[in-house]
């Protein structure tokens, strides 16, 4: 239970603390934020778990839902890669170190962590979905979280080189012997000695075996849905399969409404379901 | 224990009551009656068969309501609401007494709780009005509800003509009535006569046993093409719905306040999505998720229908769509697919 001095739709007073262009395109932008207060600080990392999300808030903007994109013990900071669309993630883009902003959370389950212990974990996201699976890495990389899991395979897709995110911490994955990192692109392009094609070809390519793995999906629904039946294919079961919802929401707590299919409220049994959960569910997605 | 309360003095106590209380009590508008402060008109209108147009969950729950007011775009902000006096709503139809107890489930679950509908939810008292001859609207014993039933109530009227009588169900109610004379054995054994009778006069609207599983089962047939045809997508059904809590948090920039207000599953914008994709593009979908939601998820959370039988969206729907009769089409619906 978050409840924030007994009121869940009150923000909690946060600056920035560094912002700046994840792509050369500036279309996304990350946000790393420090807390005003401590006791709001020790609460969140007391409850964040990766595959959380938070509501960030600006006055006059309203809200908006996104993805933490880094782990516990990378510091005292919660980062966001923030893609530019509308009104709220425009003003976003503004912000600059020093800047003052308000956030709610963590909200929603996060990735079952606890259930993986043990097994490989594949890894596959493309676009800025790739936020949260940025921060399930960076959990996993952690010397006291690394034996809890056996093998750990990334597989990342961006359009263009331009695109990807966190580059130079990606870049070093390459040169780290416990994992595998599968980096791609749209169309070829000079220097680029990764990958080319789409995500769903890359993964048949690298054919994961599915023995006992669980595989992680976050991108573009386009990516998910042709994704999914190459896994399948692969041999992973539907229990062993896992994504996370991007729906639309507004109180982010199972209040409003919002964002219900079925028996579930994304924001709170969610964002987090694996394709079994998702198969029960009625077709209102 | 019962008590009897004299018609004549009903604006009598209520007025005693306004100094502890914040009295809300059934009052005449147009051609409707509304719950309105009693402080302001001193009436009381409990001579109507049908209940009120506009639901009392705006009592707890209003159409719009500051969540907080701030000073500058990030800087500094205030929680708002400050309630002074616990509400006391006079005169509450069982079947709006029982969806305060339903929206408390939502509201007041363990995991998060609301703290706008608790603040004016907590100590508030409930007196209900029993349903002596409930009009053909309602259907209240079909969705496990009665005409005098208790759920969400700390005390019960029953209309005896010249005077009511109050049953007392609650020890927070127990203190506002006892100095009324109690009721004879004679008055007694006439309010479990009108009551029985009340109950006995509604007949079962449609058939429920098994319908969450129809319901499930008929998600993807063409039934909700059928019966939404006629809908205008107005969204009445669901803004008078004592049970529908679905709500929009905006920011209003001139008042520097955020803001909720109700919100409908009924429009086409509550589930259009960034891409264009909408998952429930058309009034089908929209109607199914409304039916759905109350007569099949409110029972996967909690296992009771989300829906009172207070017959508001039956009376007020521009077009005369009738839930009982979409309800009872759903049931015989997949007999039909069945024989097929
Ligand atoms: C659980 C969750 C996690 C998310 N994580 C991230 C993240 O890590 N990074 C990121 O950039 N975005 C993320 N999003 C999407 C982000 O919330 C939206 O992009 C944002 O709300 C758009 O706000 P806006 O005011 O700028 O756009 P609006 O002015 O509201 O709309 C601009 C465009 O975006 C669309 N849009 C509005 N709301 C959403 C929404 N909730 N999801 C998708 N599209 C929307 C509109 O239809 C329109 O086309 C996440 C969404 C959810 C539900
Ligand atoms: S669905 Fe209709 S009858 Fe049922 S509680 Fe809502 S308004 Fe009343
Ligand atoms: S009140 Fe009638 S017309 Fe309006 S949205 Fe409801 S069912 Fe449709
Ligand atoms: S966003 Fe409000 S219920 Fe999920």
């Amino acid at each position: 239970m978050h409840d924030n001095g007994h009121n869940p739709y009150k923000p909690m007073p946060m600056h920035v603390v560094r912002a700046y262009y994840e792509s050369n395109d500036r279309s996304l932008k990350t946000l790393e934020l420090v807390f005003d207060r401590k006791a709001d600080q020790i609460e969140f990392f007391e409850k964040f778990n990766p595959g959380q999300f938070c509501q960030l808030s600006i006055f006059g903007k309203g809200e908006a839902p996104f993805g933490v994109a880094s782990a516990a013990w990378e510091g005292d900071f919660v980062r966001f890669t923030i893609q530019k669309l509308g009104s709220f993630t425009q003003y976003a883009h503004t912000l600059q170190a020093g800047d003052p902003i308000g956030m709610r959370g963590p909200l929603g389950n996060g990735f079952p962590l606890e259930a993986w212990k043990g097994k490989t974990l594949v890894i596959i996201g493309g676009g800025c979905a790739f936020s949260t699976l940025y921060a399930l890495t960076k959990h996993v990389h952690h010397p006291q979280n690394r034996p809890d899991y056996d093998q750990l395979i990334v597989v990342y897709g961006a359009r263009t080189s331009g695109l990807c995110m966190y580059k130079h911490d990606i870049q070093s994955w390459h040169q780290r012997d416990d994992m595998q990192i599968h980096q791609a692109i749209d169309v070829p392009e000079e220097d680029w000695s990764h990958h080319v094609g789409y995500v769903p070809d890359v993964v048949k390519e690298v054919a994961p075996s599915p023995k006992n793995a669980v595989a992680i999906v976050c991108g573009p629904p386009i990516m998910t849905k042709f994704t999914l039946p190459v896994l399948v294919e692969l041999g992973f079961s539907p229990e062993s399969i896992f994504t996370s919802l991007e729906k639309r929401m507004k109180c982010g707590i199972g209040k409003c409404g919002r964002c219900n299919i079925g028996s579930k409220y994304i924001c709170k049994d969610g964002p987090v379901f694996s394709l079994k959960e998702l198969q029960e569910l009625p077709d209102d997605i | 224990m019962m008590y009897i309360l004299e018609k004549k003095k009903v604006e009598q106590v209520l007025s005693a009551w306004n100094k502890a209380f914040d009295v809300y009590a059934p009052q005449k508008v147009e051609n409707y009656t509304q719950f309105l402060p009693f402080e302001k008109t001193k009436t009381v209108a409990l001579n109507h068969a049908h209940n009120t147009r506009y639901p009392p969950k705006a009592l707890f729950f209003p159409q719009s309501e500051i969540m907080l007011k701030y000073n500058s775009r990030l800087g500094r902000f205030e929680e708002s609401g400050s309630k002074t006096k616990p509400m006391l709503i006079f005169g509450v139809r069982p079947c709006d007494a029982m969806a305060f107890s339903l929206m408390d489930t939502v509201f007041l679950s363990e995991d998060y709780v609301d703290p706008y509908w608790k603040a004016k939810r907590e100590d508030s008292i409930v007196i209900g009005f029993g349903c002596s001859t409930p009009p053909q609207t309602c259907f209240c014993t079909t969705v496990g509800g009665a005409p005098f039933s208790h759920t969400g109530l700390d005390a019960i009227l029953t209309d005896l003509d010249k005077a009511f009588s109050v049953q007392v169900l609650t020890n927070k109610a127990e203190n506002l009535f006892k100095n009324l004379p109690p009721a004879t054995e004679d008055q007694i054994n006439e309010v479990k006569k009108i009551q029985r009778k009340a109950t006995e006069s509604m007949a079962p609207a449609f058939q429920t046993s098994g319908l969450k599983q129809k319901l499930d089962l008929i998600f993807e047939s063409p039934y909700w093409e059928t019966i939404a045809e006629s809908c205008l997508g107005c969204g009445i059904c669901t803004y008078l719905c004592p049970t529908c809590f679905c709500f929009d948090i905006v920011d209003e920039i001139q008042r520097k306040e955020r803001i909720r207000n109700w919100d409908t599953c009924m429009f086409r914008i509550y589930s259009q999505e960034a891409s264009g994709h909408n998952p429930r593009p058309s009034n089908k979908e929209r109607t199914r998720q409304r039916l759905m939601h109350k007569y099949s998820y409110w029972l996967d959370h909690i296992g009771e229908i989300g829906c009172t039988g207070c017959g508001r969206c039956v009376c007020y729907c521009p077009v005369g769509l009738d839930i009982r009769a979409m309800l009872q089409t759903a049931s015989e619906y997949e007999s039909e697919v069945a024989r097929a």
